[in-house]
Order: structure tokens, then C-alpha cells, then sequence
């Protein structure tokens, strides 16, 4: 559905990807791992469009999309959700999630994927009148993935899902990201935290220094001894998959 | 002097009917702020350029004056979107997204507001026009007479703040400029056409001016030279309601109105300029933000 | 080239010569002109003198001398009057400066003239001090405020009242008018202000000020400010329900036609003081009427008009009296003896409504040349307004000064 080849971008007159190639199959859940400063959130920052690709093609469902305006990419059903401090903190949180349904103008589709949003986090609907500067990380969280949703995407770009929150919300997020993949979204997302992401993909790839170092399915990575010394500390937490499934 | 409250309520009331003028220039200014991320200088020329166009509208071709009034707000706005489009976007990309506060805007800012007053000294020449709207007999409060053109300001002033309240926070494409404001790169990320808001967004501040400007016209005359002082009251009005806040802007400019004018009437009648700045001075010894300028805590 | 061409060249080459010659011989006076010429009256004041200067050269000029006229435009602005004076006498190397028509412009020029010993003429500022810093340079064309301040304050205080407000403009004129004019109310009646205010010299919302006022209760308010200010402050003084028994008193700059053409019905009963009146029933003064009507359009002209009138005709009377070399090794000698020709003008009768005297020594007795002023007061506002005169006054020389 996505397929990146040959990427190279950076910022000024940095280069940081250095020639990207990824693919990502349709209906699956890829995962984009590495450590900071490894290019990770600048190769998503060139699919949608937020900066400009100074070598190599990005094709979302056969199209080629490099160097397309933001909106454009968006209204392609291609959406990246940032982190959760990138909610509009000043707005409450259902006008949030209504700036997420922008590009649409079927009224009762937007209603029901509202509805969809608050079955997946109710904790939104319970809050959908305050401000959504007044949430806690993990209800941003869950504001900024709603907000992904509510444009219909055919494709959801995830950035850091789990990045600073407490292991028990992000539990219940995987689960949700878990439960929008099989309603029929294809998911990449992109994680520092690369055992809970392993758990979640199917597939996953590695990055450093704005190149893929490994790749394979995310139970051989896990297995993988070069993984295990380099990302995961050597221990694989068995007990969560129970929890998603 | 004596003190009666006849007296009090006349200055309360002229403060707020220039208080309200004050406010729609000042929201104009926020608006620019919190959408472009800079700070214009120019607004008081785009101000006069919509008492100007008022002026033609209403004095030389006849039209109505509420009507002159609308006409005024959709020229300048697009004379606004025409500058913003030709001249500031190039400024404002240069520093990478819309995001840069540079010096370069500013001193663009400045430079912009000598070509518009050139611009206006060239078309209209340098004498100030009177701008006479007849709108019958002053109205009557006891003692104190206040000239329907007062009233009218105040009412239309209203119905502008509350048309932009109703259009910010019920509309769609409200929503997208109020997106466009808080964060533009999470705007692009929600489909919007960004450069299309902020466009939208500077014709609405330049459409706002002009309608203080054909507003102020009747009550002072129109002139070259008259923006210079509603700058920096609207200034003084944004700095005091908390820069870049909408509501804070309004209140900002009723505060200003009302303190110059109950500075002028008790504290001395000189300079009541200066009155607009102590009050500035005051409010942000106080709260340093402005009366609104308030941060949304975060919770971690 | 052809042989036509080489025709026409030698006949441009042969008409050059003989002009540069002409000239040569001849000599050209210099003469600078430094104005505000920025609004419309403005920018006729400047084009009424460099016409003047025109036409006595389509005449024949002045004892077969040219005038060469150089106009520049100082914005009302002290800095932009300084760099022109400058810039005239260094660089054109003038005979006279003219200038300014703003009292803050022609302040410093008095100084860079009585430096640099050229002969200044005034054609419109009438701050009192510019005759007081003692140059011998300097000449003045209108009344001087401190007779205008004399001849209001004592309309004033014998036919309205005693009981003053006084709102007054920041910029130097009106600031000269308004202090003169509470001076005068004290020394003359021993009267107080009952209400003063200091304002902007763009200041728009008057309403305050008006409000203070009318609880005041007074028997007149004067309003000293530049015209547009003055009408507006006017226009909001009915507004805020003073009633028209109370007099509207205008500075010098209420003669000026933006007062009522923009305030309309509220310049009506507004007097004032100035040099010259449009109702003035002299032969010359209709003829001149008439003249400003047909070249600049004007329905009525101001004083300005007329001073920049009057000091065309003294310019032209103290050159033809003076013994002039008109080379570069005389150009200090040529200057002084202008300046000594303009000293010796007496009695000039033109379009002021008295006499214009000046004399030699560096005095404001000698240099105010004008001391009659007329009191006017608009029977009718809006852009055809008709006027009347209440009185005309000479003052004594000594008026005025400490």
C-alpha cells in the first residue's frame, strides 16, 4: 500500500535519510524502529508532505504522492498522527476531533465515525466538552488517534504512540491501535519502544543513520540474538499479548 | 472639578463606544499574530485604506452606509489578501513554514505602511475629508447627548465580534482558521489548505479594520494620517487583553477606551494619550501575559 | 550625419550660446523656497508664490535680472526645513530664502540664516519667537501671535466673557496661540483659564474634554489647533450638546478653508484673528478674490493666500531697489544688500488689511512688519462658506513683548 524506495531528505542542508526503502502490504501493522535522531519521524514528515523529497519516490496505493501538498496526501486517505502534545490544546476535545474530519463532507459518516471514536475511548466522550490542554498524556494520546480516525484514513501513520506514558495506558492504546488495524486500516508505526511495538506488528524494520539496518517478521526480529543484545535488554514480555489478543 | 455621576457615566460611555473601535482593530491584530506569527505594523494604514474606500463608497457613489460599510470590508479584505499573497508570504517561508517572528517581517511591516500611506496621499490627497453620515437627532441621557453615529458604531462593532465568534467556533472553516492559529504543521496533517487560511485569515483582520476605519469616519474625518494613533491604541488594547487572544483583544480596547477617557476627565486633562500606555504598564506589571494571554496548563 | 541635422545642430548650438550669454550678462537672482506642500491649500501656497515670481519674469524680471526659483517641499517637518535651507544656500547658492509656512520649520531656519547670512523672508509662521532670537536676517510677512493673541483676548473679554476654556494642539502655532491668548485674558482682565487641556496635534475624540466643559459652564471655549484638528474638535463640541451661545473662539489656522469645509454648520459663529478677511470690500481684494477663484479653484481665499501674495510684492519692491552684482565674488554682498533693501520697505499697502513696515535693526519691533489684524467670524460653514469681519485692529509695536 505504501512502498518508499530510495528515500533521501533532510533539513537545510542535512541530510538525514540516506536512501529509505520500506514497504508497508495492506491491512497489516509494519513497525519503524530506532533510537533517537535516526530519521525516523523525518521519513514520515516526507510522506505527508511536510517537507520536501530530495531523492527517490513514495507510492501510497500505486500513486506516486512525493512532493505533494499536505492536503493532498491527506485526501488520499493517507494520515500521520503525531504525538500526543501536538493536540490543539485550546480547542475542546470534540472540536478536535472535528478538525480531524477537515477534508470530509459526508455529515452522516462524520457522526458515525465520532460515535466510532468514542466506542473505541470513551474516555473522549466522557470529556468531550473540556479543553483538551486538560487531558492527561494518555488521553491526548487517545484525542490525537481519534482525530487520525475521524478523516476515514485508508492508511494511519503512527509517531510514538507509547512515548512517555505509563506501561498500563500504553497497554490499552496498543489495544486499540490493535483494533483499528483489523476494522481494515493499514498501520505503520513508529516506536523507540521496540518490544511493545514488536508485539503489536507483523513486520518491522530497523533504522539507523537514515537507512533500514534490519528488517524481517516481528517474531524473528524478537527472536533475532543481534535484536535481543542491541533493543530489547534481553527479555521479551510475554504477558501483554494475552492482553491485545 | 465636581464630581456627579452624569458626569461619569458620559466619560464611561465615550470610553466605551472608541473602546469598542479600539477592540475590532486590536482583534484584527491578534488575529494576524496568532495565524501569521507576526506582529503588523501596517494594520493602521489598512485601517485608513477601509475609512478611504468607505469614504468613496458612501460620499462619492452614493451607497448606503451600512452598505459602504460591507463594501469597505470585502475591498480591503482583498487588498489584504492581495498584500499577504504577493509580499509577506514570501517573508514568512523564507524562515522555514509560516512559523519565523524575524525582524525581516517587522521592518516588512513598516515598510508596507509607507507605501499604503503614499499610496493613499497619491490617490486621495493629503487633506482630511469630511465623512458626514446623517443619522438624525443625537440620543438623549439627561444631561448628555450622544450622536447616533456613537450608538450605530457600538452596535455594529458588536455584531462583527459576535459574527466572528459564531464563524470561529460553529464553522468548519472556522475551526480550520482556529486550527491554522494553534499549530500549522498538525493543520496540514488534517487536510487543511493552510496557505488558503492564513490568507483567509489576513483578509478577515484587514475587513475588520476597515470597518473601524468607516466607522471612526463620520465621528473624526478621514485622513491620511489617522492610523498611526489607532495602532497604537489597538496595540495598547492587544498587549493589554493578552496578545493574541480574541476575546482579550475586545476587552483590551474597552479597557483603554474607558481608562483614557476617566484619565482625561480626573486625572488631567493633558495628553490623555499616555493614559492608554500606563494601563498597559500597570496590566503587565501585574500579569505579565495580559488580562487573557493565559497558557493552557498541560497535565503530564 | 546628415546635412539637415547638422543644420538643426548648429542652430541648437548657436541659440545655447546666445542664451548662456544673455544670462551671463544679466545675472539671475536666487531665490529658495521652503514650504509645507503637502495638502491641497498647501501645495497652492507654494505654486501661488512660484506663479508671482513667474510672471514678473515673463515681465521683463527685475531691472533686467531673472528670478531663478527654486520650490522644495518640507513636509511641515523641522529636519526636512533644515536640510532644504541647506540645500538651497550651499548648494543653489541663493539671494532669499522663503520659508516656512509651519512656526516649528521656521524656527531653525532662523538660526541657519543668521549663520550662514542669508536673507529670510516668512511667509506664514506666526510664532512670536522667531523675530525675538535677534537675527538680522529675518523678515516677516503675517501678524505675529502676540498681536493676534492682543486683538482676540480683548474681543473676547469686552464682548463674550471672561469665564475661558482653552483646548490646545500640540504643534508649535497653536501651542503660541493658546498660551498668548491666556496671557493676554490675565494681563488685559485679570482672568483665569477655567478649563485647559493639552492635546494631540492629531487628536480625534474630543468628548471628554467637551463633557468637562459644558459642566464648566463657560463663556467661550477657543480652540487652538491646526485646521483639521479644529474642525473636528468643533464638530464634537455641538455633539456633545454645548450650546451655540457659547462662542467658539479659533487660532490663527481657523482662517484656513479645511475648518469649514469639514466642520460645516459647526464653523458657524466660530471668529478669529488673521491678517486678512475674504469679506474685505477693497477693490484689490476682490480683484485678488477673484484671481485665486480662476487660477486655483479656491472659493474663498484664506490668508495664506494673501501673505504669500504680499511677500511676492515686498520681494519685488527690495530688489529693485537694490544694488546688485550678481556674480560669485558678490554673492555675500548681494545678500546683504537684499537684506538691507527688505529692512528699508515702509508702508506697504497690499492685500493685509494694514500697512507693512519693516526697519534695521534686529528687533521683533522692526522685523514684525505687519500689525494689523483683522477679526473674522464664519456666518456660514461647508465648502462654500462666506465670512464676515467683526473689526480690524492695529496693535503697537511694542505689544506683546516683555
Amino acid at each position: 500500500m505504501l512502498k518508499v524506495t530510495g528515500l533521501e531528505t533532510g533539513y537545510g542542508r542535512v541530510q538525514i535519510l540516506r536512501g529509505l526503502d520500506m514497504e508497508v502490504p495492506q491491512g497489516r501493522i509494519v513497525a519503524l524502529l530506532g533510537g533517537n535522531g535516526t530519521g525516523k519521524s523525518t521519513m514520515l514528515r516526507a510522506v505527508s508532505g511536510l517537507i520536501r523529497v530530495w531523492n527517490g519516490q513514495i507510492e501510497f496505493n500505486g500513486e506516486r504522492i512525493d512532493n505533494k501538498a499536505p492536503d493532498q496526501i491527506v485526501r488520499r486517505g493517507l494520515i500521520q498522527v503525531t504525538q500526543g502534545k501536538d493536540s490543539y490544546p485550546s480547542m475542546t476535545v470534540e472540536e478536535n476531533l472535528k478538525v480531524g474530519a477537515f477534508t470530509r463532507s459526508d455529515k452522516p459518516g462524520v457522526a458515525r465515525d465520532l460515535e466510532r471514536v468514542y466506542d473505541y475511548f470513551p474516555v473522549l466522550k466522557e470529556r468531550r466538552r473540556q479543553l483538551a490542554g486538560t487531558l492527561s498524556g494518555g488521553e491526548v494520546q487517545m484525542l490525537v488517534i481519534g482525530r487520525g480516525l475521524m478523516a476515514a484514513p485508508k492508511m494511519m501513520l503512527l509517531d510514538e504512540p507509547s512515548a512517555a506514558l505509563a506501561p498500563k495506558v500504553v497497554l490499552d492504546i496498543f489495544a486499540n491501535i490493535n483494533r483499528i488495524a483489523r476494522s481494515g486500516v493499514t498501520i505503520l508505526v513508529v516506536e523507540q519502544n521496540v518490544r511493545m511495538a514488536l508485539i503489536l506488528a507483523s513486520y518491522a524494520y530497523i533504522i539507523r543513520d537514515g537507512r533500514i539496518l534490519i528488517e524481517g517478521d516481528a517474531d524473528d526480529l524478537m527472536h533475532d540474538e543481534n535484536v535481543k543484545m542491541s533493543f530489547l535488554g534481553g527479555t521479551v514480555a510475554d504477558s501483554s499479548r494475552e492482553y491485545m489478543s | 472639578m465636581d464630581f456627579d455621576f452624569t458626569s461619569l457615566f458620559a466619560f464611561i460611555l465615550f470610553g466605551l463606544t472608541i473602546g469598542v473601535v479600539y477592540g475590532i482593530v486590536a482583534l484584527g491584530i491578534s488575529l494576524i499574530y496568532s495565524g501569521l506569527d507576526i506582529v503588523h505594523f501596517a494594520h493602521g494604514e489598512i485601517y485608513m485604506f477601509g475609512a478611504f474606500f468607505g469614504l468613496v463608497f458612501s460620499e462619492h457613489m452614493g451607497v448606503p452606509y451600512p452598505l459602504a460599510i460591507l463594501s469597505a470590508m470585502v475591498c480591503t479584505g482583498l487588498l489584504g489578501i492581495v498584500i499577504e499573497r504577493v509580499f509577506y508570504r514570501r517573508l514568512t517561508r523564507a524562515g522555514g513554514g509560516y512559523t519565523v517572528a524575524g525582524m525581516g517581517m517587522i521592518i516588512c511591516g513598516f515598510g508596507m505602511s509607507v507605501v499604503l500611506q503614499n499610496i493613499a496621499y497619491l490617490s486621495w490627497g493629503a487633506d482630511a475629508e469630511p465623512f458626514p453620515v446623517d443619522l438624525g437627532e443625537p440620543f438623549q441621557f439627561g444631561d448628555i447627548s450622544l450622536p447616533k453615529s456613537y450608538g450605530l458604531t457600538a452596535v455594529i462593532a458588536l455584531l462583527l465580534m459576535a459574527v466572528l465568534h459564531f464563524f470561529l467556533k460553529k464553522t468548519k472553516i472556522g475551526l480550520a482558521v482556529r486550527a491554522v492559529a494553534a499549530n500549522k504543521d498538525i493543520a496540514f496533517l488534517m487536510g487543511i489548505n493552510v496557505p488558503l487560511m492564513i490568507s483567509l485569515i489576513f483578509g478577515l483582520a484587514c475587513a475588520l479594520a476597515a470597518a473601524a476605519g468607516v466607522l471612526i469616519g463620520p465621528m473624526q474625518s478621514v485622513q491620511v494620517e489617522m492610523g498611526y494613533l489607532m495602532l497604537m491604541k489597538a496595540f495598547a488594547a492587544a498587549v493589554v487583553g493578552g496578545f493574541g487572544s480574541l476575546p482579550g483583544a475586545i476587552v483590551g480596547g474597552l479597557l483603554v477606551g474607558i481608562f483614557e477617557n476617566l484619565g482625561a476627565a480626573y486625572i488631567s486633562p493633558n495628553h490623555k494619550d499616555i493614559y492608554a500606555f500606563l494601563l498597559l504598564i500597570l496590566v503587565l506589571m501585574v500579569r505579565p501575559s495580559g488580562l487573557f494571554g493565559v497558557e493552557v496548563r498541560v497535565k503530564a | 550625419m546628415t546635412t539637415t541635422t547638422k543644420g538643426i545642430t548648429a542652430l541648437l548650438a548657436a541659440g545655447l550660446v546666445t542664451g548662456l550669454a544673455a544670462t551671463a550678462l544679466a545675472g539671475e537672482i536666487r531665490i529658495g523656497v521652503t514650504m509645507r506642500m503637502v495638502s491641497e491649500n498647501g501645495q497652492k501656497y507654494g505654486q501661488m508664490v512660484v506663479d508671482e515670481f513667474d510672471m514678473i519674469n515673463k515681465a521683463g524680471g527685475i531691472n533686467g535680472h531673472t528670478l531663478d526659483v527654486t520650490l522644495l517641499n518640507d513636509e511641515c517637518k523641522s529636519d526636512k526645513g533644515v536640510a532644504n535651507a541647506n540645500k538651497l544656500i550651499f548648494q543653489e547658492k541663493i539671494h532669499l530664502l522663503v520659508g516656512s509656512t509651519c512656526s516649528s520649520v521656521s524656527l531653525p531656519i532662523v538660526d541657519v540664516t543668521a549663520k550662514t547670512k542669508v536673507p529670510q523672508i516668512i511667509p506664514h509662521s506666526t510664532n512670536e519667537k522667531i523675530t525675538q532670537k535677534g537675527s538680522a536676517w529675518v523678515f516677516r510677512v503675517p501678524v505675529s501671535g502676540r498681536y493676534y493673541a492682543g486683538v482676540n483676548a480683548k474681543y473676547v473679554g469686552e464682548n463674550i466673557g471672561k469665564k475661558i476654556a482653552y483646548l490646545c494642539a500640540a504643534d508649535a502655532a497653536s501651542q503660541n496661540d493658546c498660551e498668548a491668548m491666556q496671557a493676554q485674558m490675565k494681563s488685559q482682565f485679570g482672568a483665569e483659564a477655567a478649563y485647559v487641556a493639552q492635546v494631540q496635534e492629531k487628536e480625534v475624540d474630543f468628548r471628554t474634554h467637551m463633557q468637562k466643559i459644558k459642566s464648566a459652564g463657560v463663556d467661550g471655549i477657543m480652540i487652538a489647533a491646526l485646521a483639521e484638528t479644529m474642525a473636528r474638535a468643533l464638530v464634537q463640541s455641538y455633539e456633545a450638546g454645548i450650546p451655540a451661545s457659547v462662542n467658539r473662539i479659533g487660532s490663527s489656522s481657523a482662517s484656513n478653508s479645511p475648518v469649514p469645509a469639514i466642520a460645516g454648520d459647526a464653523a458657524k459663529g466660530v471668529f478669529f484673528t488673521a491678517a486678512y478677511a475674504a469679506a474685505d470690500d477693497r477693490p484689490i481684494a476682490r480683484l485678488f478674490n477673484e484671481m485665486v477663484r480662476q487660477r486655483y479653484g479656491i472659493h474663498a481665499p484664506d490668508h495664506d493666500f494673501s501673505q504669500a501674495y504680499d511677500l511676492v510684492r515686498i520681494v519685488e519692491i527690495a530688489l529693485g531697489n537694490a544694488d546688485l552684482k550678481l556674480d560669485s565674488a558678490n554673492l555675500a554682498a548681494d545678500r546683504t544688500a537684499i537684506r538691507d533693501a527688505i529692512a528699508n520697505v515702509k508702508g506697504y499697502q497690499g492685500l493685509a488689511s494694514g500697512p507693512i513696515s519693516f526697519c534695521a535693526e534686529a528687533t521683533p519691533q522692526c522685523r514684525d512688519g505687519n500689525r494689523t489684524a483683522v477679526l473674522i467670524a464664519y456666518t456660514k460653514g461647508g465648502k462654500d462658506y462666506v465670512t464676515e469681519v467683526l473689526a480690524r485692529v492695529t496693535m503697537p509695536v511694542d505689544f506683546g513683548l516683555k
